[in-house]
């Protein structure tokens, strides 16, 4: 099917244009797994499943450096599963899963699964009151499955005992992280087999899509690796700042902090709320609502996880039509559209209203609305388009952007319902937020409509001198050796001196990441 | 192509363009190289002293309520441990007592320890009857814990009245400072000592203060080399079957 070609494949400009991160999803998990993988080995020195909670404090507090590689690790794992799902949609989008990616795609989803599997148990390692919670709701799940449930809970959670617990969630954590080296080989090669996903341009948005060397294709080595490496370097910078800001600044929110709460045996536990991760909040929130309680536990996830799940697996042997359009696709793109919704909002309804049961018919508003208005609005607007009703050449952008004015309309509608007029100040927040995104998307999609956004004229680039990239460089490379040297003069010692470290640390990376970026602007002309 | 066309065709900018890879390899290596730093720090265990001194910790039961003389059995045949002075650092507290379970008074004795030669003296028994001991539980000889390691009570088929580490079979005696009675091991078990508080044997209290003696198998000290306690004022005394 493809042409024999040296792996790794050579790719097209357009990749590492502006704009062209859309490609590099996949990298970017690659490169914070990697990270993860760094981490995850240095933390398995210190971790003792027989002291959990202790253990996890002393590597904080005693060991040096212990407080950023914690909590970069931990944020590592959000960043992975974040990235993990924008790298899904991005495909979906695009229609990536169709012929001859099959494997990739279903691939994918197993890593998606591991993903969210190795982050359960990672958060629940810690021992801490969050992760025992997290740990009480997974054998809440396994321990209810039918015939094998009790099995199911000795394989995930041991036998009872607090030792046997933290030795299987470490054993789970490691395996799990290992199998998704073994896949994720797996999907990387399947994709350098299948070459990129080509811009719609070049595939003339028709399934197979397969790119082609048209003999303008610039050298992998080293066009390609200074772009990845500026990219790899963007992602741990990102990885390493956020937490460490996070840990000293004051009052961060349980579920976002980066730091273990307290330990679940300790008096103060009380007083925190029962939350699971944030990744799995959705599946907690189901959990809450009224007919879920009578199905039980099992049944419920089955249903509310197992559904959307089932329908990825086949999408690929649904969808084999083999146009690529959005406007082609009005079904795949408002199941996604809807997936979308549901997974945000239930999320932030776990995260506002943790544990409070949700009465069958505010479940029933919350599940048919979204599955009637997106397709219909998709499905409209897709004809319109097609039909040369609606001529517009940001057409897929409108699509998108009204479909997410509707998300963010439905989410505040659903908050005011669920809030029943009590506006706590987390409501408030969660109200403010939403209505923020559904006045930018809304703003966006009239936008692109009315023509007034992006302006047609667009700006040519103003030429930079060379001299300037000069001056810029040197103004970076001097800034990084100061910020080396601050931080290898910085006195070792509490946690809040080595979040400065993990800042100083991470801003280093990002400037890499601008060198590089300077650099290849200057001489590969990119 | 057009780029790869202008960079060969043109005289190439040396200068500048090592000049800006040289930054750039600067701006790198410096977050490479405080990324090692941090990390090769960190895996190096901090080897300095944990505390900076012996803690003085209330024996409590699991339930945080304080241990008292009474809640102990006189040759009591379950294995009883607290931790200290820092995690999983198991130590025995023994209320010793004759064949027919009466305490048994344990006085201060000198005891040598026959790697070095050297001697230390045992603190001797605490509580209202000074029969109440305790020793590091950690084997002298190659480090096994309980239940490897145990005190065998007078009802016991064998070892009575002595600690017996299965291991290698190491055996020391409780009643005389917790020396060696038969190799392999060198050296005593380190001694931990109580003060004991209050009057009623139903209400008063134990502190461990410190250990003397040898010091706790593979430590450096008896400070370092393992993680702090929950707690810095009490330790929980556990019961377990063995
Ligand atoms: S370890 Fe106890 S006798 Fe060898």
């Amino acid at each position: 099917m493809n042409e024999p070609q040296p792996i790794p494949r050579k790719v097209p400009d357009y990749m590492r244009k502006a704009g062209g991160f859309m490609f590099w999803t996949g990298a970017m998990v690659s490169a914070v797994f990697l990270y993860e993988v760094v981490t995850g080995l240095i933390l398995l020195f210190y971790y003792e499943p027989s002291n959990a909670y202790n253990s996890t404090e002393a590597f904080l507090n005693t060991v040096p450096y212990g407080s950023i590689i914690l909590t970069t690790h931990l944020y590592g794992a959000y960043a992975m599963i974040v990235l993990v799902y924008i790298h899904l949609l991005r495909n979906l989008f695009v229609g990536a899963y169709k012929k001859p990616r099959e494997m990739q795609w279903l691939s994918g989803i197993l890593l998606l699964l591991l993903t969210i599997g190795v982050g359960f148990f990672g958060y629940s390692m810690s021992g801490d009151v969050l992760s025992s919670d997290a740990t009480d709701v997974g054998r809440g799940i396994a321990g209810a499955t039918p015939v094998i449930g009790q099995y199911l809970t000795a394989l995930f959670f041991g036998s009872g005992t607090q030792l046997s617990l933290f030795h299987r969630l470490l054993a789970w954590h490691v395996v799990l992280a290992a199998l998704i080296g073994i896949v994720f080989l797996a999907h990387f090669f399947l994709a350098e087999y299948n070459t990129i996903m080509p811009s719609g341009k070049d595939s003339g948005e028709r399934a197979p899509a397969i790119d082609h060397d048209d003999g303008t294709y610039k050298q992998w080595y080293p066009y390609n690796l200074m772009y990845m490496l500026q990219i790899v370097l963007y992602t741990l910078g990102i990885i390493v700042v956020v937490p460490s800001i996070l840990a000293v600044v004051p009052n961060v929110p349980a579920l976002f902090s980066p730091f273990p709460q307290v330990s679940a045996t300790s008096p103060l536990a009380m007083s925190v709320p029962a939350y699971p991760p944030w990744f799995l909040l959705f599946i907690y929130k189901e959990l809450d609502f009224q007919f879920a309680q009578g199905l039980g536990p099992f049944y419920a996830t089955v249903f509310f996880a197992g559904l959307p799940l089932a329908y990825l697996v086949l999408l690929p042997y649904i969808d084999t039509k083999a146009s690529l359009k959005l406007v082609d696709r009005p079904i795949t793109v408002s199941f996604a559209v809807i997936g979308v919704i549901y997974l945000a909002i239930l999320s932030a309804w776990g995260a506002l209203e943790p544990g409070i049961a949700i009465a069958n018919t505010v479940v029933v508003l919350f599940y048919l609305v979204p599955l009637f208005v997106v397709p219909a609005i998709v499905i409209t607007l897709s004809n319109a388009i097609k039909t040369g009703r609606l001529k517009n050449p940001y057409a897929g952008g409108i699509v998108l952007s009204a479909a997410f004015s509707g998300v963010t309309a439905f989410g505040l509608g659903m908050i005011v319902v669920s809030a029943k007029g009590n506006y706590t100040p987390g409501v408030i927040a969660g109200l403010s937020i939403v209505g923020l995104l559904f006045a930018i998307s809304l703003l966006f999609a009239v936008g692109l409509f009315t023509g007034m956004y992006p302006p047609s004229v667009r700006k040519e680039p103003v030429p930079v001198s060379k001299n300037t990239y000069v001056a810029y460089s040197s103004v970076l490379g001097i800034v990084s050796i100061v910020i080396l040297f601050e931080m290898l003069s910085m006195p070792f010692g509490n946690v809040y001196d080595q979040s400065l470290y993990g800042i100083g640390l991470g801003f280093l990376f990002i400037i890499g990441g601008v060198m590089i970026r300077l650099y290849r602007g200057q001489f590969y002309n990119e | 192509m057009a780029g790869n066309e202008r960079e060969e065709q043109t005289p190439p900018d040396a200068s500048r363009r090592n000049f800006i890879k040289i930054m750039g390899i600067v701006a790198v290596g410096a977050g490479a190289l405080a990324f090692l730093r941090g990390g090769i720090q960190n895996i190096i265990p901090p080897s300095g002293p944990v505390l900076s001194g012996f803690p003085s910790m209330k024996l409590v039961d699991a339930t945080g309520k304080a241990i008292s003389t009474n809640s102990l059995q006189v040759n009591n045949p379950e294995i009883v441990t607290f931790d200290y002075p820092l995690l999983n650092e198991p130590n025995f507290l023994l209320r010793l007592g004759d064949s027919n379970n009466k305490d048994v008074a344990i006085n201060p004795v000198s005891v040598t320890i026959p790697l070095t030669g050297g001697k230390f003296t045992s603190p001797g028994g605490a509580g209202p009857y000074k029969s109440i001991v305790a020793s590091s539980a950690i084997c002298q000889h190659l480090g096994c814990i309980p239940p490897e390691i145990r005190y065998h009570t007078f009802t016991s088929a064998s070892f009575d009245g002595k600690i017996h580490c299965d291991c290698h079979g190491s055996t020391y005696d409780p009643f005389e400072g917790f020396k060696v009675v038969t190799g392999p091991t060198q050296r005593p078990l380190p001694n931990v000592i109580l003060s004991h508080e209050g009057s009623d044997p139903d209400s008063d209290e134990y502190y461990v203060k410190s250990l003397v003696g040898p010091v706790i198998y593979s430590h450096t000290s008896d400070l370092s080399g393992g993680n702090p306690l929950p707690s810095t004022t009490e330790t929980t005394v556990t019961q377990t079957t063995g």
